[in-house]
């Protein structure tokens, strides 16, 4: 599985570095018009283009069906991607918290609250998002999954937006905000686990050709 | 080692085409070629018995075991049309990948392959041409020091100076008693210069399993007219074709079938004309 993630790497290198780049840049661009920790909202969502640019490119090269061929299983190919995009979502949420630390430094007002609440919301959009997109990336063609991709973060927005309308008939989620997201950031987690374990089952029986 | 592939009873069904119970062994040691026309069942044959589709029966077994798990895929090399490596990767960066893949891979090995057959390591794979793409492909599949090398039609679409390139690579590859080779093929004059044994699939199903010398030393052709075919025995032909000026007949075995027919003109066919014999002749 390494080798296969070694490849991603080398796949997305370029990709992530301009991702970090313009995280940062953005960063210090957003602390003179609101709190810069919102941008761990955007983050880990900005940094996982780079998993899909990895899947266009295997689908490219036919690399799906090589990979088989050597001592690599389907679930450690599954498990990868779904690795490599968990790996992707964290660097870009530590991506943004350079500069809301740096800002923090030079006295401007960055909280813990604030950065564990957007913090959630960035990584539970991104896990719902990924829970849509990964495993259809594997069951249609590179263009529909593109489509998919697209799509599974406005998906995402509004799941994240019923989870707390739900949780509001349990709680008043204004009162327990943070608490609320982190419920919600459970939920994705837990869902981006049953979609790998979907993807798995998929892609065992799958043709590759 | 007696066989390092086993193919037994091999099937699949799709929409509209059956690779039907196909069955054929590469013994130990051998170079076995897999000839049939375009759609034929070649590269179904071969993706079935690697897991790549699944099959619906049959049972295929690589150095006498029947799972292909780890262990068994560290020892069989596979080669396809086109390289299949992501084409952003230069092959040094490929060794990286590679490395963390195979355990018995060995980075002395590619790069000295890589040498040898003049690949520069550090130029993107997509700036490769054809012939390069596929060296680099069967240099990562000695790298890992394997036992069984499969190649599905590695040699299409190549022009003859390098298609020869890597017949000779081949060839070097099985001086170990220990290497085997499966090479599926529609262009035979490549078989007939390496092959131990071909195996013809037609239609989803095998015609044929032999000893290339048996085809090309005792299969031919009689060329006759109408008259001297309708005084052949009937049991003697293997299948026959109306050309333009002439009958041609497959016959499997051409010393017997002259002093059978003296005044009959008996040729030796290659495999090609044995292939379209079968193919596109009557019975």
């Amino acid at each position: 599985m390494k080798g296969v993630l070694v490849k991603d790497l080398y796949i997305a290198r370029s990709n992530i570095l301009v991702t970090i780049v313009s995280l940062v840049v953005l960063g210090f661009g957003l602390s003179f018009l609101l709190e810069t920790s919102a941008l761990l909202v955007l983050a880990p969502v900005a940094a996982t283009t780079a998993a899909f640019i990895s899947i266009t490119s295997d689908a490219a090269s036919k690399w799906n069906k090589n990979v088989i061929t050597m001592p690599v299983s389907r679930e450690q190919i599954i498990g990868e991607k779904f690795l490599f995009y968990i790996l992707l979502a964290v660097l870009g949420m530590f991506t943004a918290l350079v500069p809301c630390v740096v800002i923090a430094c030079l006295g401007a007002d960055v909280t813990l609250f604030s950065l564990c609440l957007y913090g959630s919301i960035g990584m539970s959009a991104t896990l719902l998002a990924g829970g849509i997109s990964l495993p259809c990336a594997y069951l249609f063609d590179p263009e529909k999954s593109q489509i998919v991709f697209m799509m599974s973060f406005m998906a995402s927005t509004g799941i994240i937006t019923g989870l707390v309308l739900l949780i509001n008939f349990i709680f008043p989620v204004k009162e327990h905000i943070l608490f609320s997201f982190h419920i919600v950031l459970v939920i994705a987690v837990i869902w981006f686990v049953i979609s790998y374990k979907i993807a798995v089952k998929v892609y065992r029986k799958r043709d590759i050709t | 080692m007696t066989n390092a592939m086993r193919v037994s009873g091999l099937t699949k069904t799709y929409q509209d085409f059956v690779l039907d119970h196909v069955s054929f062994t590469v013994p130990g040691g051998a170079i076995v070629g897999l000839i049939g026309e375009n759609g034929a069942g070649k590269s179904t044959t071969i993706n079935a018995a690697l897991g790549l589709i699944q099959k619906e029966d049959g049972v295929v077994s690589f150095l006498d075991r029947e799972e292909l798990d780890g262990d068994i895929k560290e020892q069989i090399g596979v080669v396809f049309d086109g390289s299949n490596y992501p084409e952003i990767l230069s092959p040094r960066k490929l060794n990286r990948v590679l490395k963390n893949i195979y355990r018995t891979w060995d980075e002395r090995v590619y790069f000295s392959l890589m040498k040898q057959f003049s690949l520069p390591a550090d130029k993107r794979i997509k700036q490769f041409s054809r012939g390069m793409k596929m060296k680099l492909a069967i240099c990562a599949a000695f790298s890992h020091h394997c036992r069984l090398l499969i190649l599905d039609e590695a040699t299409s679409g190549l022009d003859p100076v390098v298609r020869d390139d890597i017949l000779d690579m081949l060839l070097d590859f099985v001086q170990d008693e220990g290497h085997s080779i499966l090479l599926s093929s529609h262009i035979t004059s490549d078989l007939e210069k390496i092959a131990d044994y071909i195996v013809f699939i037609h239609a989803g199903k095998v015609v044929f399993e032999k000893p290339k010398d048996e085809l090309t030393d005792q299969y031919g052709i009689i060329k006759c007219g109408a008259a001297q075919f309708d005084a052949l025995d009937h049991s003697d032909i293997i299948s026959y074709r109306k050309m333009d000026y002439e009958w041609q007949i497959l016959v499997s075995d051409r010393e017997a079938m002259q002093k059978k027919y003296p005044k009959a003109l008996v040729v030796p066919a290659t495999i090609d004309e044995i292939m379209l014999l079968y193919v596109k002749g009557e019975k």
